[in-house]
């Protein structure tokens, strides 16, 4: 169980630290670098697979490496791609701005009719007085009437002006709705993009463990005749469809998103070598703990043993202070993967337990 | 001349953004409310301003200052409006500003959506000739068959995948039209924007000529009022009379 999950966040995992990199740089030109080195990685070897050439387990492994760092890059493109659409369309979510036709009453244009009718009255009223005082007020009325006439033909203009700001406006309103809808359905388009690209990379790395295993099995030898009186021990050249390369190598813990279980690893270093289906190897790891621990933080150790017929490898080990246990080497869930599980003896202020993914070097 | 004025009250109103949310975004609702107070405040004092001004004698001081009253509130309630006008003028500067650059990167979007597709492209014909090649190594091994397998599954994939990219690209493409017939209604919003902004500003004018007017009259009916009466014309009207 906490392999199966230690697994699966390996398959997320595979995808960010991979490429931590290049996050900051996911363009396309980014990912198509990526896909012309894994094209040339892969070169013929579909063709080579039937010649059977020598070293062509090696291409596959180089191949299926960097199809894992292509589709990691081209899933961190995909996802920044989204990221930044969904970000910018932001806007589009709001409605827009609308400006208020509060601000315009009705009430302002009867108060200055209100006020037009009685001085238009008022002058009426004193048209044909000859009093000059009284013409000198009936100048002042016409003066007035006559600001009072261009106020109300300036706020008809003005109330006509807001009464045609609000049709653009509800026509904008409506295309923003109509937009964000279209932009909508691209959101979905990405995610199901991303989706696909995860199917089809572990399509990817399944393909080539076929492959490898497919190669290998023309290139194995016929199986040697029944000798009843045959007394050689039982040995195990590698396990039955996983390439050793799977195990052989040099190995290190990722410097960002390594994906762990129990104590965290600050780094790890594995060496496994293999000859005649014999196994010896390094771990040489330092973890990190809680300040103040008296715990020692550093791990070392040697291990060796047969590789055995499964998948999951277990070989004993002995660490630098001669406590005894084992190791376990199972193959991720791409080609340049690995994961590790220690345990050993009990020893005062020493780790005994470990489990993390390794990514070969 | 219209628009370059609605322009500098645009580049006006960027300069000093009123009540402000953060720098680049006035807080309407606000402005709304103190508009629509100076308002109320304004309408008390000027619905009935006729009548109030009919019981007071023309030189009686509290006749001009009733006015003045009004005018203040008149010129009150038109700063409030011409603040909202300004904070909805950058709002909606910066909505279309905004609008401008989404359609800029949704371009280059769209241009990125046609190379991807044709990525996508490359990718199937890649696998299509790697389908070809192992089909021809498994009549020398057959045990690559299990691999030829899970090939055809990617090829089937590949495919589906350059099909989404191709609708992908369809869509960004439908998109972008409607984006930029967006932007052009943005626009338009501006423009209607800048012209009742000008028409408040004309209207505005106009209050502060009307209130001038009537306190000239006010003075004219003070001043007529306290003329002394000529003996060799008609007589003397009694003081205060309007």
């Amino acid at each position: 169980m906490r392999r199966w999950r230690l697994l699966t966040k390996a398959t997320m995992g595979v995808l960010l630290f991979g490429v931590a990199g290049l996050i900051a740089q996911s363009g396309r030109d980014t990912y198509r670098q990526s896909y012309n080195v894994w094209r040339q990685a892969h070169a013929n070897l579909e063709r080579d697979a039937a010649a059977g050439a020598t070293g062509v387990i090696a291409q596959v492994d180089r191949a299926a490496a960097a199809e894992v760092s292509f589709a990691a890059t081209r899933a961190a493109y995909v996802g920044s791609t989204a990221q930044e659409a969904a970000q910018r369309r932001q806007l589009l979510q709001t409605p827009v701005m609308s400006p208020s036709p509060d601000l315009a009453p009705p009430r302002v244009a009867e108060i200055v009719s209100g006020e037009l009718q009685t001085v238009t009255r008022t002058a009426a009223r004193f048209a044909n007085d000859p009093d000059s005082g009284i013409r000198q007020l009936r100048q002042a009325l016409e003066r007035e009437r006559d600001a009072l006439t261009a106020l109300n033909n300036a706020i008809q203009a003005r109330q006509k002006a807001v009464a045609a700001t609000s049709v653009p406006a509800a026509a904008l309103e409506q295309a923003r709705s109509r937009t964000a809808g279209a932009f909508a359905d691209q959101a979905s388009q990405f995610s199901q993009a991303a989706a696909q690209l995860e199917k089809e990379s572990a399509a990817w790395a399944d393909y080539y463990e076929r492959l490898a295993k497919g190669i290998q099995a023309a290139n194995a030898p016929p199986p040697p005749p029944v000798s009843v009186t045959s007394a050689a021990p039982p040995r195990n050249d590698s396990a039955p469809g996983v390439p050793l390369a799977r195990y052989v190598g040099a190995w290190t813990y990722p410097m960002v998103n390594g994906i762990f279980h129990g104590a965290q690893p600050e780094f790890v270093d594995l060496v496994v070598h293999e000859q005649n289906g014999h196994a010896d190897g390094t771990l040489f790891a330092r973890f990190k703990l809680t300040p103040g621990t008296a715990t020692d933080p550093l791990v070392r150790f040697d291990f060796k043993g047969d590789f055995g017929a499964t998948a999951v490898q277990r070989f004993s080990l002995v660490t630098s202070d001669d406590a005894q246990g084992s190791i376990e080497l199972i193959p991720g869930p791409a080609f340049n993967l690995l994961e590790v599980n220690f345990q050993t003896e009990p020893k005062t202020n020493k780790i005994r337990v470990g489990n993390f993914i390794l990514v070969k070097k | 001349m219209k628009r370059a004025l609605g322009i500098l009250l645009c580049a006006a109103a960027l300069g000093q953004s009123p009540a402000p949310q953060n720098a680049s975004e006035p807080d309407l609702a606000a402005l709304e409310q103190a508009a629509q107070k100076r308002y109320a405040e304004w309408e008390s004092l000027a619905k009935d301003l006729s009548e109030r001004m009919a019981r007071i004698l023309p030189c009686d001081p509290r006749y001009a200052a009733g006015i003045t009253e009004v005018s203040r509130a008149s010129e009150a309630r038109l700063a409030a409006l011409a603040e909202y006008i300004r904070g909805a003028s950058v709002k909606a500067l910066a909505e279309t500003a905004a609008a401008k650059i989404l359609l800029n990167a949704e371009e280059r979007r769209a241009v990125e959506a046609a190379l991807e597709r044709a990525d996508a492209g490359q990718e199937q014909t890649a696998v299509d000739t790697q389908s070809d090649a192992l089909a021809q190594s498994i009549r020398q091994r057959p045990s690559l068959e299990d691999a030829q397998k899970v090939l055809e599954q990617i090829a089937a994939m590949t495919r589906q995948r350059a099909a989404a990219a191709e609708q992908q690209a369809g869509s960004q493409d439908a998109a972008v039209v409607l984006l930029r017939d967006l932007v052009t209604k943005f626009d338009a919003r501006d423009a209607a924007l800048r012209d009742e902004s000008v028409a408040f500003e004309a209207e505005r004018g106009r209050w502060n000529g009307y209130y001038a007017a009537r306190l000239a009259r006010a003075q004219t009916e003070c001043s007529i009022t306290q003329v002394a009466p000529s003996p060799s014309k008609s007589p003397a009207r009694p003081r205060g009379k309007r």
